[in-house]
């Protein structure tokens, strides 16, 4: 595979066997499948700047405008980060919610959650010391902090607990356990993020009747 | 990293070697990516979520009855996201064709907005400090000619006078760029990480 392939794939000009072949040569090559990535991103971005204007393709140098710009750019980026990060990071209630660890308490009951893209029901969370089992994919080698927030019309509006340093149980899988008679009832959701990563947190959201 | 085959993957993860899964994950992760961008139109939380999906089909298949030629791993991965993909859009269109629309912006789930503008600040942003970077128009007009307009590369070089090598050597030095921007703000590393690897 060369770069006339990846210009191809990317512009959407490469024919149907070509383009399956080409996919499946990704798969099992995860270096060339970044490159092709950084390609489509760049496309993306091209697409999404001139979304706005052309302007920036064919505009004179006016450095201090395009210093004032950028600035603004990033300051706004930079707190739209800040934002997502710090919203479910408050003050913790380690009675609620604890980790799982080889002496903890098999629990009275335990919870599956997983991610199902469009469903409109959410599992009910059972009475007593439930172990609860979050589905996804982790790194084995890395933390991950669990906030247990109050949801109130899909909108969080407060974080009650939150675990930090917890390891997965599997790649699959991570496990806390959570005293269901401590919550009142209502909606809340488990929202699992990679410690030192800006990655965004998934969230799995339960019932509590 | 050394590239395991798909037949050796398979019979470890069968016989619950748990180090296969990550493995299989960091191999496969950012051709899915490649592959399930091109299929769900800039949608980056669906994109999240369907290559997750199929990772968790693949490992749940492995683990259970297997695939029957484990050598063609990767094509069977891929079929997987492909037809996660179709179904996806079916849904999509299914949910378009009865859906009361005011109801649905009342109810716009705030998390997929938010993926989608960020995904899109991101490469705009780097997008942005490359071509800022770009001394020259002629070279910012080429990138747009190239990606966005579809203009075929030499008509280019005529529009723009420039010799084939010179813009090749452009667009290979503005592509490096571009990462470079990525890796140096960690966008790259988040995108790539995403799935916790």
């Amino acid at each position: 595979m060369n770069q006339d392939q990846i210009d191809q794939y990317v512009a959407g000009r490469m024919g149907e066997a070509e383009g399956l072949a080409f996919e499946e040569y990704c798969l099992s090559n995860p270096e060339f499948a970044r490159q092709v990535e950084y390609e489509q991103r760049l496309k993306a971005g091209l697409a999404q700047v001139a979304s706005g204007s052309t302007a920036e393709f064919v505009r004179s140098e006016h450095p201090l405008r395009w210093s004032l710009a950028a600035a603004a750019g990033l300051l706004i980026a930079f707190a739209a980060v800040i934002s997502i990060w710090t919203s479910g990071l408050h003050a913790p209630a380690p009675t609620i919610m604890a980790a799982v660890t080889g002496s903890s308490p098999q629990g009275d009951t335990s919870l599956r959650l997983a991610l199902v893209r469009g469903s409109e029901t959410a599992p009910a969370l059972p009475s007593g010391l439930v172990r609860v089992e979050i589905v996804g994919l982790f790194d084995a080698g890395n933390f991950y902090s669990v906030a247990l927030d109050r949801r109130e019309q899909n909108q969080k509006i407060d974080t009650i607990a939150t675990l930090n340093d917890q390891r997965p149980t599997s790649p699959m899988s991570l496990e806390v356990m959570i005293d269901s008679k401590q919550l009142r009832l209502g909606s809340y959701s488990l929202r699992v993020r990679k410690q030192g990563s800006g990655e965004e947190a998934l969230d799995f959201g339960f019932v509590k009747f | 990293m050394d590239f395991i085959p798909g037949g050796e993957l398979s019979r470890r993860i069968r016989d619950g070697d748990v180090s296969a899964e990550s493995e299989l994950i960091r191999q496969f992760e950012p051709g899915l990516r490649v592959l399930l961008r091109r299929r769900t139109g800039g949608d980056y939380g669906l994109l999240q979520d369907l290559v997750q999906e199929t990772l968790l089909i693949v490992i749940q298949r492995l683990r259970g009855e297997g695939i029957d030629d484990p050598q063609k791993l990767a094509a069977f991965a891929a079929q997987t996201a492909r037809n996660l993909a179709i179904a996806s859009l079916r849904k999509a269109e299914r949910q378009k064709t009865d859906v009361d629309s005011e109801a649905t912006d009342r109810n716009a789930d705030p998390t997929q907005s938010v993926d989608r503008i960020a995904s899109d600040l991101e490469a705009a942003l780097a997008v942005r400090a490359l071509l800022r970077e770009l001394p020259q128009a002629r070279d910012r007009l080429m990138l747009k000619r190239y990606y966005l307009d579809d203009y075929d590369k030499d008509l280019i070089c005529q529009e723009l006078d420039l010799s084939e090598a010179a813009f090749n050597q452009a667009l290979s030095r503005a592509r490096r760029r571009f990462r470079q921007i990525l890796e140096e703000r960690g966008f790259a590393k988040r995108d790539l990480l995403s799935l916790g690897l």
